[in-house]
Parts: C-alpha cells; structure tokens; sequence
C-alpha cells in the first residue's frame, strides 16, 4: 500500500524549469545571483605573498608572482555554472588566464594524467589532466568586470564550467600533476569524482 | 540511544504579528514533548512535485505550556520558507514539524540557579524569550539581565511583553540598544554593544553569572570577546549563532 | 577604520545550527557533548564547533585553532562522515547500565 505523502497547501518553492530549460543541467533551478559558498573562513594571502605554480610531474617547477601572473594573456569568458546544491547561473562574465596558457611554460612528464588543484585554506579537488585542457578550464581574475572577491574565491579562482562548481577551487595557489588520481576535499566524502553535471554526476555512485 | 525523533503533522492554530516583518505562529503539536528553553523543531514543506525544504526555528514559548509550541520567523525578502510562512499560511493549515532538538544552547530554572545574562541581537532573541517565559512561569528568582540590541525601536520583538516581564520581577532588567535610529526621548543604550554596555548589565550580576547570547555571528563573536575581556570566563559563555538571516 | 568584511565568517553558525542533521547522522542529541580536537587538543561541547554550512557538505571546526573536525556529506541515500579531526565523539546511549555480572558466563 503506498504511503499518501503530506503535501503543504500552496508551497512552491524556488522556481525549477521555465525558461531556458534546455541550458539548466537536470535537477537544477536558474538562478541569477552568486551564492556564496564555502567550508571555512575566508582564507587571505597578500598580494605580495601570493603565487601561483604548476608543480608535481613536470620537469621544472613554474611559478608566477601575482604581477607575473598579471603580464599573462588575459581572456575574457562568458560560460554557464552550475554548483551541486542546485543552482545554476547562465552567462558568468569572467576575465583569466586559460590553463593552456599557463601548462605551455611547464614540461609535462609523459606520466601526468591527473591534476590536484590546491588553494588557501587547505581546499583540494581533482581531475583529469583531459579536462582542463583546450579552452576546458582558466584562472579567473575577474568576474563581471570587477576583481574578484574575496568570498567568490578572490584574488584568483580555478573555473572549469562544464564541471560541478565544487571543481573550480577558490583561492587557488596551484596545480600539481599526478600520475594517480587523488580525491580532493569532497570527493573524498561522497561526492562523485568527475562531477559533469549533464550525467548529474553528484554522488559516488552516480 | 534515544528513539529516533519523528515528523509529525502539526496545526498552525493562531498567528500574531510581531513587527513589520517578524510574526509568531503556534503550532499544535499531536506528540508534544515537553521541551527546554533554548531548544527549536524543525519545519519542512513538500510541493506537490515533491520538492522538499526544511528550516529550524527556535522555540519562543515556555515548556509549561503544553500540546503546543510558538515560532518567531523573521520574514526574508527572497525566503522559500519565511515568505511561505507569511504570506500564504493561514490558521488551520498544517507544516510537518520534528522536535525538540537541542542539548547545548539550554536553559532550565531548576538546574541552573546562578545568576543570568541573556544578550540578543535581532531575531536571536527567540530563544530567550523562550527562557524568560520559563523563568517566569516557573517563578524562578535568580537575578536575571537581557541585553536586546536591535536596528530601531520598530525592530524590538516582543517589546510590550518584555516590559510586562520586567515590571513585574525585580529580578529582572531589561536592556535594549538600538543601533540605527532611536525616537524622540529614547532613554536606552543607543549604540553597538560594547565592553563598557557589558560591564555595567554583567557587574550587578556578580562572578558566576551565566551567559548566553543569541544573535548573528559577528554580533555573537563580538559580545562573547567583550565579556571574556571584562572578565567571564569562556565556559561561563554559551552562544548560538543565528548567521546573517533566517530564509 | 573600514572593516574587511568576511562574508564566510559572516555565514557561519555553530553546530547548534546543525543539530538536527547530527540527530540524523548519529541517532543522538550531540551539542552538549565533549568532543576533542585532533590538531590541538582544545575540549569542548559540539554545540561550540564552528560550522560552515553553505556548500556541497556541511564542515564543523575547532573553535580554537578552526582546523576540520567533522565533514558531513548527505546524500539521498546516506550521509559520509570523516570525524578524523576529532579525538572522540561521545553518543549518549539511553540503555539503562548492564547490570555488573553481565559479561559473565
């Protein structure tokens, strides 16, 4: 016999669907804000202090001041987001530095499959050197024309859209190739080691 | 270990506005268990889709009154649950609810007769009205200070009835500070809470007050530094923070 | 003097604000109880654990040195729980105490 479930009279909540349909990934709602998310405090390194590498399998360790980092081509990118609790935002303006760029001024091991991407404050994810290669990923500077913010990531985020958004490590300091794949900070509690949100790829499992 | 805490379906039976954007609701609860002060159940809504949310919120009213709990829920302007709640509940509906949660952040007169010091910034004055309530019905005698620091004068929850509860005991004082705009004659704190607020309120209370202190995290953080300076000890301090704003 | 304004810290709760889903994962009232942080040994009640609940799992840390104790990742079907940044965690059990020849023959 089924079990009649309570229903509460006149509850919609957050609007799901709509417009737009074809570009929302299944089981999210559109949403024009930028939540802010996070598992800490916000983490601060002074710009004189910041840098950001490319370490692990490569020949040489490469590594950039934050003016460096500056000097390197800059392009603009408008892309879709879609974050695991369930929102997804259409038409992010950003501004960075795409990882193509940055992966021509290391050697690369042959062996280097898989990446770790490390940030301020101890937070790790992981993914396959596939993936954020050929226009797949950047290091984003900006967003909607302004200097990014500390609580969305500032002063430099890892964004790799066709991923879940937990994939886009704020406070990024580096990223380190391996020859293993290591789970980083959630994938290693549960959620699913690639994250495309078009599998809905959410949960170890899925 | 304890049975595992069910849903129940419970009846809104009366609702009264608060403040412009604050309203408190009763629920009639077909398994009420008595709860303490300090304590919230957990609500949640299901769409007809199945979509489902839920939200805790702190008791208001006093654990002798039973069959049945108050809820104070701050009205958020992009809220799924709050603006369900305000908008669109009326008497005689029904929420599912589960409860009562909480152990750490908890006040009973028979256990604790040490001298109190309730401190609350906006709606994180629910869970002590929730105590004050308590203490009053359990006529409880311990020197006792609420320190409600809000926006403006329209903001205080519950502002006739603390008056009463104060008029009434002289054993308990009540404080308000309001930061953003006081009226005309306003003779209450008007400014931020600081360690010099604290130490006047806390000093008449003597050494082995207790503190408990509700609110959003920087005002939480900010008061608990206070007193630590002033002189409390830390584990004389409990603090529950509310975050930026309900939903 | 303009304060820098932590929007994370700002969003914080303690545990107390997650008490429910500590109910759900361990099938006990947890906040009042001691637990001890494996970095720096600081000792106090869960309901103090700072809690970081905006995001893809729930992160509770030591009020003093705010290192990871607890993640809590729920998903339809289960919860994933990494406790190693605690040193313990105490489940208050309801059972009355066996009586004392209990493990006797």
């Amino acid at each position: 016999m089924s079990e009649e479930r309570f229903v509460s009279r006149g509850f919609v909540g957050k609007r799901r669907g709509g417009e737009k349909k074809e570009r929302i990934p299944p089981g999210q709602y559109l949403t024009n804000d930028f939540p802010v998310l996070s598992a800490g405090p916000t983490p601060y390194t002074p710009l004189d202090k910041w840098t950001f590498a490319i370490d692990g399998l490569v020949k040489d360790k490469v590594s950039w001041s934050w003016d460096e980092f500056n000097q390197l081509p800059m392009q603009n990118y408008v892309v879709d987001i879609s974050c695991v609790t369930k929102w997804t935002h259409l038409d992010m303006k950003w501004e960075g530095v795409s990882l193509d760029i940055l992966l021509e001024h290391a050697e690369l091991d042959p062996k280097a499959a898989f990446v770790t991407a490390y940030s301020d404050g101890g937070y790790t994810t992981n993914m396959p050197l596939t993936h954020i290669i050929n226009g797949q990923s950047f290091i984003a500077l900006k967003y909607d024309d302004k200097p990014l913010a500390p609580e969305h990531g500032g002063p430099a985020r890892m964004v790799v859209p066709h991923l879940y958004f937990w994939k886009s490590a704020k406070w990024v300091r580096g990223i380190t190739l391996m020859e293993k794949d290591r789970p980083g900070f959630w994938e290693s509690a549960g959620y699913h080691n690639l994250g495309d949100p078009w599998k809905e790829q959410r949960y170890w499992n899925d | 270990m304890k049975p595992t805490l069910d849903w129940q379906i419970a009846t809104i039976t009366d609702s009264k506005p608060e403040t412009d954007k604050v309203k408190s609701f009763t629920l009639t609860l077909p398994s009420w268990t008595r709860h303490r002060a300090g304590q919230h159940y957990d609500i949640r809504l299901t769409a007809e889709d199945g979509y489902q949310t839920q939200r805790s919120y702190s008791i208001a009213s006093e654990p002798e009154r039973e069959g049945e709990v108050d809820i104070t829920v701050e009205r958020i302007e992009d809220g799924e649950v709050s603006t369900y709640l305000h908008d669109v509940v009326i008497n005689g509906d029904k929420v599912e609810a589960r409860g009562p949660i909480g152990g750490y952040f908890v006040w009973e007169a028979g256990l604790l007769p040490a001298p109190l010091l309730l401190i609350a910034g906006g709606s994180g004055v629910v869970p002590l009205m929730s105590m004050l309530r308590h203490r009053h019905a359990a006529r409880a005698n311990n020197a006792t200070a609420l320190l409600y620091s809000s926006r403006s004068f329209e903001d205080i929850i519950y502002y006739e009835e603390l008056e009463r509860l104060g008029r009434a005991d002289s054993g308990l004082q009540v404080f308000h500070t309001l930061t953003r705009s006081q009226p005309a004659g306003w003779k209450g704190y008007a400014r931020r809470i600081d360690e010099e607020m604290l130490r006047e309120i806390a000093d008449p209370l003597g050494e082995a007050v207790q503190v408990f202190i509700c609110g959003p995290t920087l005002m939480v953080e900010s008061a608990a530094n206070g007193l630590v300076k002033i002189g409390v000890q830390s584990n004389q301090i409990r603090t529950e923070r509310f975050g930026p704003t309900g939903g | 003097m303009e304060e820098t304004r932590d929007i994370n810290r700002e969003l914080m709760l303690d545990a107390n604000g997650v008490a429910s889903l500590l109910f759900d994962v361990f099938g006990a009232e947890m906040t009042a109880e001691k637990t001890e942080c494996a970095y720096c040994g600081n000792e106090d009640r869960m309901g103090t654990l700072l809690a970081f609940t905006h995001g893809p799992g729930v992160v509770l840390r030591c009020s003093a040195c705010e290192n990871v104790m607890i993640r809590i990742v729920q998903t339809p079907d289960s919860f994933y729980l990494d406790a190693r940044g605690a040193v313990y965690l105490r489940l208050k059990t309801h059972r009355p105490p066996p009586p004392n020849d209990a493990l006797g023959g």
